[in-house]
């Protein structure tokens, strides 16, 4: 005798009439789902639109601005660059523009009688440096040809703020190591490069001459061909210091921002927790009314034995039509939480970025929840004894 | 070869008290037949009606359905065996209200595997033989009582099995619904459906050629009538 078997498509149609004759019921019960998946599918998406923002900011700074180092040797002392670096790098056809930094061992104040630590340093730059550090200045001007040897200073934003100088103005000066320098300039933040905040830079040639400072440069700033970034940075260690390149170090500002980017986990971690209660009780949920249509189904369930379905065919019909409820609440979920997400991150201003794969998995977990809680119900089903099913309730 | 044959057939409740609903039961089915099982109320008439569709297991002894032993079968091949060769109505109707009767009816073949077109056209076709052949887009909720019980008849033979097994298929209609029902089903009959119907009606169960009267889950008597089934019509 040959077993019964249900065409494939037929088992989704029986899974789904259920529903289909309940759907008030198939409603309310999805919203449990629904609001678990929205507040996930919002978290991450609010989270990866803030990322894409972000991200899109640094792009639009330059990721191609690279920074070579001298470091220290193996007995830790420390090893500057060779005077000769900025030349060497510049060599690199890759490589358009360059600036060398000195970091000078001194001290920044208001005025010589001043003695507080401000945690500032001071930094001699070299021609090619405002264009490669993008500089601007937020009051007054840049150091530029000439001025390089005057005495004269340009705040880094921070800086300014800590020293007390607001804005550009005749006859405000700095000390440094006892010599008056002309503040000429306050710059604007600097986003790649926020150390730069807490400097005080003055031209290379003021501080060779008044100052005595070795040419050897701390770091070296470079732009580099966009596209070139990558085949460009394995050159540069050796190019800067042939004697020891192990002594040097290369990175990329861009980098540490971006890796900053992701660092923001916690709250996230905390709002996807709340939002897999919400899933597990709406998986509750459902298998709770899957129990209840079971006791209400116990004629339908009789009859579809009599018409010759196997135990696995009531037991599929079950788990199906709780899969497709919580489905059903998944796909709810993850519309409400993509809307959620475009409407914040354009009050914003963000760009959105709503995560594709996250709504995939949002679904089909949701799917899978149901699965796990029709189980029960279903195999109940799946047990009823036939002959009891198919008996008039009293 | 018969339809049906059961031997020696018990059916016992572990229940406190225990319970004999069927207690050594013997009955043969021969093809064509139509007969009537009628008795007082838990006689074991529905246990017995259950044990022959293979709904129920019988504590002791055998059933063979359409030739075949029942009782070493797994529930797989029992709901084949449903699928293709016993029919059921029962009493309250069992419709799904929120689709037609077309679709109704194409459910009888569906764990047969039978494709969707082929199922609705067959539906169709065992709707008219009932005589709803004008009605094909109603839903079940737009039907009487009576016409709902032909659907139900309709899902019944869609598979043209072996047996049609009908449980108290009037208990819920008026007499005159309730007879145009029997009508229905000798006239089933005569086109080659084997039928068994439990009822509680004496009048209308002597109007079958064949009527098995149950008492305290044993067979207490067995009457074939000496009229032709041709001349046996229900008015
Ligand atoms: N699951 C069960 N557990 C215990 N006893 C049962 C069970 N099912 C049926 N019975 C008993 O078996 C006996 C036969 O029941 P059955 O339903 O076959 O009678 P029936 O002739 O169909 O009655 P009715 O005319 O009221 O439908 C009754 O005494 C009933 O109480
Ligand atoms: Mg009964």
């Amino acid at each position: 005798m040959s077993q019964s078997s249900v065409r494939p498509l037929d088992l989704i149609g029986i899974g789904t009439i259920g529903l289909r004759s309940r759907p008030g019921r198939t409603a309310l019960t999805a919203i449990g789902i629904a609001i678990g998946i929205a507040s996930m599918v919002a978290v991450l998406g609010i989270s990866s639109s803030s990322k894409a923002n972000l991200i899109a900011e640094i792009d639009s700074l330059g990721t191609n601005l690279l920074q070579v180092q001298g470091g220290q040797s193996v007995l830790g002392e420390s090893s500057p660059l060779p005077v000769s670096s900025q030349a060497m790098v510049d060599r690199i056809p890759t490589v358009t523009d360059s600036a060398s930094v000195i970091q000078i061992a001194t001290k920044v104040q208001r005025n010589r009688f001043e003695d507080e630590p401000n945690g500032l340093s001071v930094l001699a730059v070299g021609r090619g440096a405002n264009k490669t550090l993008e500089l601007e200045a937020a009051s007054g001007k840049l150091i530029e040809g000439e001025t390089a040897s005057l005495p004269v200073a340009v705040l880094g934003s921070v800086a300014a703020e800590r020293l007390g100088i607001s804005r550009v103005a005749d006859g405000v000066t700095v000390s440094i190591a006892g010599h008056n320098f002309a503040v000429v300039g306050i710059l604007k933040p600097l986003t790649l490069n926020p150390d730069l905040d807490r400097s005080v830079m003055i031209g290379d040639w003021a501080a060779f001459d008044l100052l005595g400072v070795d040419a050897n440069p701390s770091t070296i700033y470079l732009r580099v061909r966009p596209e070139r970034i990558e085949a460009t940075r394995p050159l540069l260690a050796r190019t800067a210091n042939p004697k020891a390149p192990n002594e040097v170090s290369v990175s990329r500002p861009s980098d540490a921002l971006e890796a900053r980017a992701k660092v923001d986990k916690g709250l996230q971690q905390l709002l996807l927790g709340l939002g897999g209660v919400a899933l597990v009780v709406g998986g509750v949920g459902v298998a709770n009314v899957m129990v209840i249509s079971v006791l209400e189904r116990r004629g339908e369930i009789g009859l579809r034995r009599a018409l010759g379905a196997k135990r696995g065919h009531i037991r599929s019909q079950f788990v199906i039509e709780a899969a497709t409820l919580a489905g059903i609440g998944g796909l709810i979920g993850a519309v409400l939480g993509s809307a959620v997400t475009w409407a914040y991150a354009t009050r914003q201003g963000w760009l959105v970025d709503i995560p594709v794969t996250g709504l995939a998995y949002g679904v089909g977990g949701a799917l899978l929840i149901g699965a796990i809680a029709g189980l029960y119900p279903a195999s109940k089903a799946a047990r009823l004894d036939p002959a009891e099913a198919v008996r008039p309730h009293a | 070869m018969s339809v049906l044959r059961l031997e020696r057939v018990c059916r016992y409740y572990e229940s406190t008290p225990p319970v004999k609903a069927l207690h050594e039961v013997d009955l043969e089915i021969e093809a064509g037949e139509m007969l009537a099982i009628v008795g007082p109320s838990g006689s074991g008439k529905s246990t017995l009606l259950n044990v022959m569709g293979t709904l129920d297991r019988p504590t002791s002894g055998r059933v063979w359905v359409d030739g075949e032993e029942t009782s070493d079968m797994s529930d797989g091949a029992l709901s084949g065996l449903r699928s293709s060769q016993l029919g059921f109505v029962f009493q309250g109707f069992h419709l799904m209200e929120t689709v037609g009767i077309v679709d109704n009816v194409a459910t009888g073949l569906l764990y047969q595997a039978v494709p969707k077109r082929q199922r609705r056209d067959r539906a169709a076709a065992a709707l008219t033989k009932v005589g709803l052949g004008d009605r094909l887009d109603a839903r079940p909720t737009q039907l009487s009582g009576g016409q709902r019980q032909r659907v139900a008849i309709a899902r019944a033979i869609v598979a043209d099995p072996a047996l049609v097994l009908a449980d108290e298929p009037t208990g819920n209609l008026d007499s005159s619904t309730s007879r145009d029902i029997m009508e229905l089903f000798a006239n089933l009959n005569q086109a080659g459906a084997t039928i068994v119907v439990i009822t509680h009606d004496n009048e209308l169960a002597d109007q079958l050629p064949r009527t098995v009267a149950m008492s305290d889950g044993q067979i207490v008597a067995d009457r074939v009538k000496a009229i032709s089934q041709a001349a046996g019509g229900v008015s």
